[in-house]
């Protein structure tokens, strides 16, 4: 363990006000620090990361002449990136710094022992300091990006996002899995708090990414495969087969003319009819289908798994030719710098709450259902009835909390965020629409918490609905007339209650979409506890993820309602932008380094490698012998091959052997090696 | 805080101070329920699903949600002196449907055994230990029901402790451990 020059470092101890001074001996940790090996310097003060803070680290990096600086602070995540500038400041290099966690992993958690804190405090400051003395000058590399960005899943979140790196004049490629865009939101009837037809505002943007000239859309698309960093993603995308040709495609192939133009006539003639995902199920589709009639793009879609094949729609279609019943699925790859994640999200299978009735009694249903129920395109015409007899309901039952905040694992231990401000939406619907309809919503609390929602509370509240403060226990049906006994407590007289409903509709909780795991995985994000995609930080990284150049928008990340969606898709699409606008990204220097003496060209660590960063290539010195080579783009510095190499022949940047061997001698010898 | 006098008893009974009082939750008494329940009733939010569930509630004032707020709270004496804490069936309908995951039936229960330490239980329950006691039975057998069983073609007895009373011995060994017998007895002594 040779070192070229004498290792010099300074130690600054933050007091971080009492979180750390409160548990931990600030004094005794600095005269410590004086009494370790290489320790030129060693100071405390009250917020390390303020200007001051900084200031003594510049200062002294000058005045003692440093080649080390270590800050015993809180967790890098934090303010590692804070510390090094002001180590460059100083005039080293700012891989010359290293951080002790003594609030996190320390105070924080020992917080009524002092004596035992601040002896953990001199381990940490002593096993920093020890790699401290050993790190090296390093260089971040700069990869060029890609001027194109990828945005999955074209709901609301996905189109704002599109549209606004669109805008900024970024190539966008927008996928999504259904045959059109607009998601969730174009099967809603209403918005609350304003009750905006939610199509109407929604299909001015649908059709805008359909035209915007740097948006590539691509509806019924999958992601197949991710591979690739920040900056230079290679993404291959599985094209389904529709079965039709867009009038460019037709064009493409030779047919002048022609192409799918919406005009419906191979749908009449389909014999096969399906139900209609976009209704719920709750209307028929053909096996030759559009979802609704402002679908974006206006194209027809075969439903291969349907289809019998029997060609009346191709002759129906005629000369415009725009249908294949030969087509298979396609693979197109395209490269982008940067993609958002906007996946959205599925109503839990709310039939596995036995007790309230779904799927066993025709006239419990969802509140999706509901919405496709009294919208005016929808399979009733807006008419709301109840499923089982097609009668209007005279009074209808709304639970809330159905599935959410429940931590029987049955459930989600979550709030879905938005069920409270829907269901006084649909009371007031229905109250609307049909005057004298009783309505009850069987709520825990009411979480109108957005702008203008409480005001919308004290309005449906105004109009006559009736709130019961009651989680529903059961429902049960009377089998001759099929209506419906809710069973509570209104816990507010605190006694138990049973309203008879023609018709009762469930606030289900929501969960994530079939394929996130799947999405996830491809682009490195993610989960957190509740299942939904990790962001990078709760509250100052919202939008980011813990793969550089991958962001997330709307409820993939966490329940939301259209606003919040809305709102971080702008915030996705600016961070998503900013990379691609640079041209360029710095990626940390913590890659892996073959020495190629040491290399036996054994291979082993390729396999290994779980980014395909690893190759064999032939040696610099023509002997036609193989060494192992990196893609310092692509390596993320774990460590995996580093640790395996028999011959020790990988060098992992600013976790060299040494330094570790250094930091465990400095814990378990004391330093004494 | 000081509290008016009205020097007339009957008076300061009717307009007593119905508050409860900070001094009145014994931290204590929640730790016991813990303990001896093994489920955490304070993560309770109070959504009234194990009333609602409750066969008992729409029939009498019994209301479990009240129970599991004054376990949260310590209302050691508010609920060990509630005559109600005796009408759950322990049917358990309140423990399958609690969206906490709480089990409010082992909280009556941890409550029930908590009163009778302090000798509040009602008169049936001891007749019912003395029963078991002497008949291995809570319910023993009758004439009604000895000839209907025989009407159906079954033997006037259960194959129970009722045909085999060498094994009410066992039964008395346990309930002697728990000195349940002899609590009864002391407590229902005279009548």
């Amino acid at each position: 363990m040779a070192e070229k020059e004498e290792a010099r470092v300074g130690v600054f101890i933050c007091h971080c006000g009492t979180n750390i001074a409160g548990s931990i001996d600030i004094m005794d940790a600095v005269e410590y620090a004086k009494t370790i090996p290489n320790v030129a310097y060693a100071d405390q003060y009250q917020y390390m990361c303020s200007t001051p803070g900084q200031g003594k680290i510049v200062e002294a990096i000058k005045e003692h002449n440093l080649t080390g600086i270590v800050v015993a602070a809180c967790s890098p995540r934090l303010h590692e990136p804070t510390f090094r500038v002001a180590t460059k400041e100083g005039g080293l290099n700012p891989f010359r710094f290293e951080m002790a966690n003594i609030r996190e992993q320390n105070s924080w958690v020992h917080m009524h022992d002092k004596e035992s804190a601040t002896a953990k405090a001199k381990d940490a400051i002593k096993i920093a300091v020890a790699k401290a003395a050993l790190l090296e000058d390093l260089i971040p590399k700069s990869v060029p990006v890609e001027h194109a960005a990828l945005v999955v899943g074209a709901g609301v979140g996905g189109i704002q996002a599109s549209l606004d790196l669109a805008s900024a004049g970024i190539k966008t490629y927008l996928i999504e899995k259904w045959p059109t865009v607009g998601g969730r939101m174009s099967q809603l009837d209403k918005t609350f708090p304003t009750l905006d037809c939610s199509q109407c505002i929604l299909t001015p943007k649908m059709v805008d990414v359909g035209r915007h000239p740097n948006i590539e859309l691509m509806t019924y698309c999958e992601i197949e495969k991710v591979e690739g960093y920040i900056g230079n993603f290679d993404i291959t995308i599985r094209k389904k087969a529709r079965g039709v040709l867009s009038p460019d495609e037709a064009t493409a192939r030779g047919i002048v003319g022609g192409g799918c133009n919406g005009c419906g006539d191979c749908a009449e003639v389909c014999p096969v009819i399906k139900p209609n995902p976009f209704e719920m199920g709750m209307a028929p589709r053909k096996a030759i289908y559009i979802y609704h009639a402002q679908v974006m793009p206006l194209l027809y879609t075969v439903d291969f798994d349907a289809c019998v094949k029997c060609g009346l729609c191709v002759d129906a279609c005629g000369d415009k030719k725009a249908i294949d019943l030969e087509m298979e699925d396609e693979f197109i790859t395209l490269k982008i710098g940067t993609a958002i994640i906007a996946t959205g999200y599925n109503l839990m299978p709310i039939e596995n709450k036995r007790e309230w009735g779904y799927k066993q009694f025709d006239n419990v249903i969802t509140g999706l259902e509901f919405e496709r129920l009294i919208c005016a395109s929808g399979p009733t015409g807006g008419h709301l009835i109840r499923p089982s007899d097609g009668e209007t309901p005279k009074s209808v039952g709304f639970i809330l909390c159905a599935g959410s905040r429940d931590n029987t694992g049955n459930g989600k231990p979550y709030c879905s965020r938005f069920c409270c401000m829907y269901s006084l939406k649909h009371a007031h619907q229905i109250m609307e629409k049909i005057p004298g309809t009783k309505v009850y919503l069987f709520y825990m609390d009411i979480r109108s918490f957005g702008k203008m929602y409480e005001e919308f509370y004290y309005r449906i509240q105004s109009e006559g609905a009736k709130f019961i403060r009651g989680r529903v226990a059961n429902v049960l049906e009377d089998p001759q007339t099929r209506n419906l006994y809710v069973r509570a407590e209104d816990t507010l007289l605190g006694r138990p209650v049973e309203v008879e409903c023609d018709l009762v509709v469930l606030a289900a909780a929501v969960q994530p979409v079939d394929e996130e795991d799947v999405i996830r995985k491809h682009f490195g994000v993610s989960k957190s506890q509740d299942g939904w995609m990790l962001e990078a930080h709760p509250k100052l990284n919202p939008c980011g993820t813990t793969t550089a150049g991958v962001f997330l928008a709307g409820v993939c990340q966490g329940p939301k309602d259209i606003p919040d969606t809305v709102a971080q898709a702008e915030g996705a699409a600016s961070a998503a932008s900013i990379p691609i606008h640079i041209g360029q990204v710095e990626l940390e220097p913590y890659f892996a380094q073959c020495m190629e003496e040491l290399c036996a060209g054994c291979g082993m660590c390729i396999d290994l490698c779980p980014y395909q960063a690893l190759a064999l290539v032939d040696r610099s010195d023509g002997s036609g012998r193989k060494v192992m080579s990196v893609t310092e783009a692509k390596c993320k510095g774990c460590g995996t091959c580093g640790g395996f190499c028999p011959g020790g022949a990988i060098k992992m940047q600013h976790f060299t052997s040494p330094q570790i061997h250094a930091q465990i001698d400095a814990f378990l010898c004391g330093g004494e090696q | 805080m000081a509290v008016k006098k009205y020097d007339n008893p009957d008076l300061e009974k009717k307009l007593h101070d119905t508050r409860y009082h900070s001094i009145d939750t014994n931290p204590e008494f929640t730790k016991k329920v813990l303990d001896i329940s093994r489920t955490i009733a304070n993560m309770c939010y109070q959504c009234g699903t194990c009333t609602g569930s409750c066969p008992s509630a729409p029939r009498s004032s019994y209301r479990i949600r009240l129970f599991m707020r004054r376990a949260v709270l310590g209302l050691e004496d508010e609920a060990l002196t509630d005559p109600d804490l005796w009408l759950c069936t322990t049917c358990y309908s309140c423990t399958d449907r609690c969206p906490r995951d709480i089990a409010p039936t082992d909280v009556i229960m941890a409550m029930r055994n908590l009163a009778f330490k302090r000798d509040i239980i009602p008169r049936n329950f001891l007749k019912t230990a003395q029963l078991i006691y002497s008949t291995g039975h809570g319910v023993p057998n009758n004439d009604v029901n000895r000839a209907a069983r025989v009407k159906l073609g079954l033997t006037a007895d259960p194959p129970t402790t009722h045909s085999y009373p060498e094994f009410i011995p066992g039964i008395q060994k346990i309930l002697n451990y728990f000195e349940l017998k002899q609590n009864a007895d002391r407590m229902l002594e005279g009548e």
